[in-house]
């Protein structure tokens, strides 16, 4: 039989291939996508995750309470007509069905405003818990598209005009202060399209008007 | 000749095997090397327990949207069971099921059409050239055309597109809905039967492809399943500042 030495020799090289193979196999089932992330860019997302978890048990606590009054009045014989127009406005006015009115921003653009301009305002006010915007005077449904170049733009058909207003009904301070603190949107926009001016103002009382679209589905069938 | 073959001949089949092993190993070596070149790099050692917590917020967050929708589907099988033959609560309830339809909170199923977006492969060569990633524009684009094509419902990996819906980069990730999706990107959209025909015919469509896919390497595929399911929005729905206008009064017409 061989030497010694090269039985040593041939466990090793069988551990070491055994290990890579196992690491290998490991590597290429697919990973989380987060593995490439700096630490910085991890803390932001665990900080979303936890401010989206805690509006999900915030939801699942109203869904539990609104699911108790029907059994309440189930068990009072009520036909809990009351409950069912709460719902009712509630869902209309966030999904655009209905106008709505309340506390907000302002925002006034004028200069060179572009499609994209306008998408990223309305994806950021979104984004900084908007519960009902308007471009133009026009309701902002998930269909709800700008079009056209700076100058001739249009939503749903509607031109808008120069100076272009937006206005979004949601908490004013926190809007304000998403789209204007540095390195925000405001300044990002106004950074990259010379000429832009873009103006953020509170304002106590706005108004956004109902959406114009039908929104129920023609074709898909809803699935219970 | 025969001396070359006794000289293989002489050689020890465990140097063979050590000499198999050996080039496997280098194999796997330079595979293991080439499949860890990431976006970026990085090895902090805070890294590991973020990851672990991102996962643990994302699991919960599955749990959560699982009772919500269980909830929803509770109540609306409450309402239905409690209206008895009141003639206002069908009315209400009716228009409470179409509300529900036209805000995205219930699921709908049809014609469908899959857009899927993945990073350029050499984008493990060139980290840090943002061109050869999937961006929020790039996805929110690809919604956007869906919807001139016809879309009734759009998800991005099974987050409903809704009134509230926002698509955000941080820090090389995409955020739907508040929620992580991790790449690839599906846009799943049903429509009409022409949504596919009307996606390919729109200018609009064909500059980006040609810029994304075409310049920038991106990977794009479509998908025409028969029959699509899009989920129903599994978010919060309230409403904290909007208010109904004081002449709107209440109405059971959708």
């Amino acid at each position: 039989m061989h030497s010694r030495g090269s039985q040593v020799a041939l466990a090793v090289v069988a551990l070491v291939l055994g290990f890579l193979v196992v690491t290998q196999v490991r590597s290429q089932a697919g990973g989380t996508g987060l593995e490439d992330r700096s630490a910085q860019d991890l803390t932001l997302l665990v900080a979303n995750l936890n401010t989206r978890n805690d509006q999900l048990r915030g939801e699942v606590a109203d869904l539990g309470r609104q699911l108790d009054s029907i059994a309440a009045a189930q068990a009072r014989g009520d036909t809990s007509a009351g409950q069912l127009r709460a719902d009712l406005v509630r869902v209309r006015i966030w999904s655009g069905v209905d106008a709505a009115v309340g506390q907000g921003v302002r925002v006034v653009l004028r200069g060179p405003v572009t499609a994209v301009v306008l998408e990223d305002l309305v994806n950021e006010l979104r984004n900084a818990g908007a519960e009902a915007i308007a471009v133009g005077g026009v309701r902002v449904v998930p269909a709800t598209i700008a079009g056209g170049v700076p100058g001739s733009l249009s939503v749903e058909d509607t031109p808008l005009s120069d100076p272009v207003e937006v206005v979004a009904i949601g908490n004013g301070a926190t809007m304000t202060g998403t789209l204007t603190r540095a390195g925000g949107l405001v300044a990002q926009e106004m950074a990259t399209n010379q000429g832009l001016a873009i103006e953020v103002t509170p304002a106590d009382r706005l108004q956004v008007p109902a959406t114009a679209r039908d929104l129920t589905p023609r074709v898909a069938k809803p699935r219970l | 000749m025969s001396g070359v073959a006794a000289r293989m001949r002489s050689i020890p089949t465990w140097e063979i095997t050590l000499f198999l092993a050996l080039v496997s190993l280098g194999f796997l070596i330079a595979a293991q090397v080439r499949s860890e070149t990431p976006r970026v790099r990085y090895t902090s050692q805070e890294r590991a327990p973020l990851i672990e917590t991102a996962l643990g917020l994302q699991a919960q967050q599955k749990s959560l949207q699982v009772q919500i929708l269980d909830l929803r589907s509770r109540i609306a099988s409450a309402e239905v069971a409690t209206q008895g033959s009141g003639a206002i609560a069908t009315q209400l309830n009716d228009a409470l099921f179409q509300a529900r339809l036209s805000a995205g909170l219930t699921a709908l199923e049809g014609n469908g059409l899959v857009v899927q977006l993945e990073d350029a492969p050499q984008v493990s060569q060139a980290a840090g050239s943002a061109d050869l990633l999937v961006t929020g524009r790039d996805v929110r684009t690809v919604v956007e055309e869906l919807w001139l094509a016809g879309a009734e419902a759009v998800a991005v990996n099974d987050e409903r597109v809704v009134s509230a819906t926002s698509i955000i980069d941080i820090g090389g990730s995409l955020l739907v809905n508040s929620a992580y999706v991790a790449p690839p990107y599906q846009v799943k959209a049903v429509g009409p039967a022409d949504m596919y025909a009307q996606l390919a015919g729109s200018a609009s469509w064909v500059d980006f492809v040609a810029s994304r896919a075409g310049q920038n390497g991106i990977r794009l595929a479509i998908a025409q399943p028969a029959s699509l399911l899009v989920p129903a929005y599994a978010g919060s729905v309230t409403i904290r500042y909007a208010q109904p206008p004081a002449s709107a009064a209440p109405s059971a017409n959708p």
